[in-house]
């Protein structure tokens, strides 16, 4: 082979590796044929040549640490995140399906969407333990920790579940969290008997809110604010009532959205709080029937 | 993951093209849904990352028509080869009935070969069946890049490689080009609704 030939060989297979993104292999190629040129008697003078190789070099290098930057999990489209949830919701029983389709979407890394389809499947009794389970899991993977913690003392507070299903939970979020690195004091459960007392102490830390305005700054609705009557309290979490006809405020308030900067009114003070959307469900009955309670679970500032 | 619903007579089955990352699997379905149009149920899905490597998967579904009085319907679905998007893999490869092997004959490429038909193995052996009993069909692609006189290996040193215990059938191509494209998924389609045929007796 000539030293023609080889440069050309070499060239080829390099220019071939490299279209076809083995990038590590395309490089070693361009290193090979640089070397080749630098201590060759005739090519080593070729200025323009040694130049160009070296460029090719220098766009590899910044095409293979765009692809170590790429995202890992991007935010799909409506219609992929369905398409999703139908080809990977196998069971015939529905409500496995429909489980394992809201777990395909996490998998895949659409945790709003997940989070929103594991928050219905509880409302409506659907597993609701491996629902809660994934609820924290999507929330410590879309908020800082508190959101899950909260979520979590929530159902406490709520009686949502059975003390032993708490118990349960409560080690599975401890798990999470230690996987994280993530060290903060989680409620122990204690049994009946002692639970009321401590369920009013952690109510009375908080302060009644009578109702919150929260700007929204995202969506259609940007630069509004909002303002809504408080039904209902627990601990720092407060549920509000929106009518079903308001779609483009249901659509701003999905489960895991954050509410930074929310004026909480008391009777005795406003304060600012950051609020989480905690939780998003229908109302099946009564006057209110086809609204949504949405619950906020409020941090002050 | 194969569904028979006696009723209405349709099947429906599940391949997968599995094989290291950049080995044509992608392109072997582009072409598909290119040359095959008329049998395309609706437009290729595919979910990539950065130079069109694929992230999630891609997802093509196939009607066939009737076959012995059924009406068999395939989803075609390619994995991420990537190494790093192991737990992927597992998700796509759920209920599959039926594999497409697509190794890369480039010659650096072989001990990416061997790895991802280790992890294949692997994956499928997770979910309680066994590379040696699926219906599988290897294809040696970019067999083209030989003549651009781009090292390649021979077919020898392949079936030896990855061939020689499993004794699946094989088909060269060039996904690139299509040569071969057809020939695989046809074999592996009647080797798959053969064994369906076995275990739901559709045709009865
Ligand atoms: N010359 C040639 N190139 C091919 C052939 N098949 C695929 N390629 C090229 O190889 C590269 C990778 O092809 P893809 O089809 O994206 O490979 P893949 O297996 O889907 O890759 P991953 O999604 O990363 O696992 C692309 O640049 C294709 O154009 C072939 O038969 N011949
Ligand atoms: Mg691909």
């Amino acid at each position: 082979m000539s030293d023609r030939q080889r440069v050309e060989s070499l060239v080829r297979e390099a220019d071939t590796y490299r279209s076809q993104g083995f990038l590590v292999a395309a490089k070693k190629k361009y290193m090979e044929l640089l070397q080749l040129i630098q201590g060759h008697e005739k090519y080593s003078k070729n200025k323009k040549l040694i130049n160009a190789v070296e460029g090719k070099i220098r766009s590899i290098e910044k095409e293979m640490s765009d692809v170590t930057k790429a995202e890992a999990k991007p935010q799909l489209s409506n219609e992929t995140q369905d398409l999703i949830q139908k080809l990977f919701s196998f069971s015939k029983n529905r409500e496995h399906a429909t489980m394992e389709g809201a777990v395909a979407l996490a998998k895949f890394g659409q945790y709003q969407k997940a989070l929103t389809e594991f928050m219905r499947l509880m409302s409506e009794g659907i597993l609701p333990l491996e629902a809660a389970k994934n609820i924290l899991r999507c929330h410590l993977s879309l908020s800082p920790p508190e959101v899950a913690l909260n979520q979590y003392k929530n159902w406490v507070s709520r009686d949502d579940f059975p003390p032993n299903d708490l118990k349960y939970l409560r080690r599975f979020l401890k798990n999470l969290l230690d996987k994280r690195g993530v060290k903060v004091e989680i409620p122990e459960i204690v049994e009946r008997a002692g639970k009321a007392k401590r369920k009013k102490k952690a109510e009375e830390e908080v302060l009644d809110i009578s109702s919150v305005g929260v700007p929204l700054n995202w969506g259609p609705l940007k630069g509004e604010t909002v303002e809504f009557e408080v039904s209902f309290q627990s601990g720092n979490t407060i549920s509000i009532i929106v009518p079903s006809d308001k779609t483009q405020l249901l659509d701003a308030f999905r489960p895991g959205v954050k509410l930074p900067d929310m004026q909480c009114y008391s009777l005795i003070a406003v304060f600012n709080g950051t609020g989480v959307v905690s939780g998003k469900s229908q109302i099946t009955s009564g006057p209110k029937k086809g609204d949504y309670t949405l619950d906020i679970t409020i941090s002050g500032d | 993951m194969a569904i028979f619903n006696a009723k209405d007579r349709v099947i429906e089955c599940k391949l997968v093209y599995y094989g290291p990352g950049r080995g044509g699997k992608t392109s072997n379905l582009e072409y598909i849904y290119k040359a095959g149009k008329k049998y395309a149920m609706s437009d290729m899905v595919s979910i990539n990352t950065k130079g069109d490597r694929t992230l999630f998967f891609d997802f093509l579904p196939i009607g066939l028509g009737k076959i012995r009085g059924c009406d068999v319907k395939v989803q075609l679905y390619t994995v991420p080869g990537q190494q790093k998007y192991s737990s992927t893999r597992k998700l796509v490869l759920k209920y599959v009935d039926g594999i497409v092997f697509v190794a890369d004959s480039l010659e650096i490429r072989r001990k990416a070969n061997v790895l991802s038909l280790k992890d294949l193995q692997q994956n499928l052996a997770a979910q309680g069946e066994d590379v040696f009993k699926i219906p599988l069909v290897m294809q040696f692609n970019k067999r083209d890049l030989g003549d651009k006189d781009i090292p390649i290996m021979p077919v020898d040193l392949m079936t030896r490689d990855l061939n020689s215990k499993l004794n699946a059938p094989v088909f060269e191509a060039s996904a690139l080009k299509g040569t071969g494209v057809a020939e695989t998924l046809k074999k592996c389609l009647v080797i798959t609704l053969q064994n369906l045929q076995k275990e739901l007796k559709w045709t009865e």
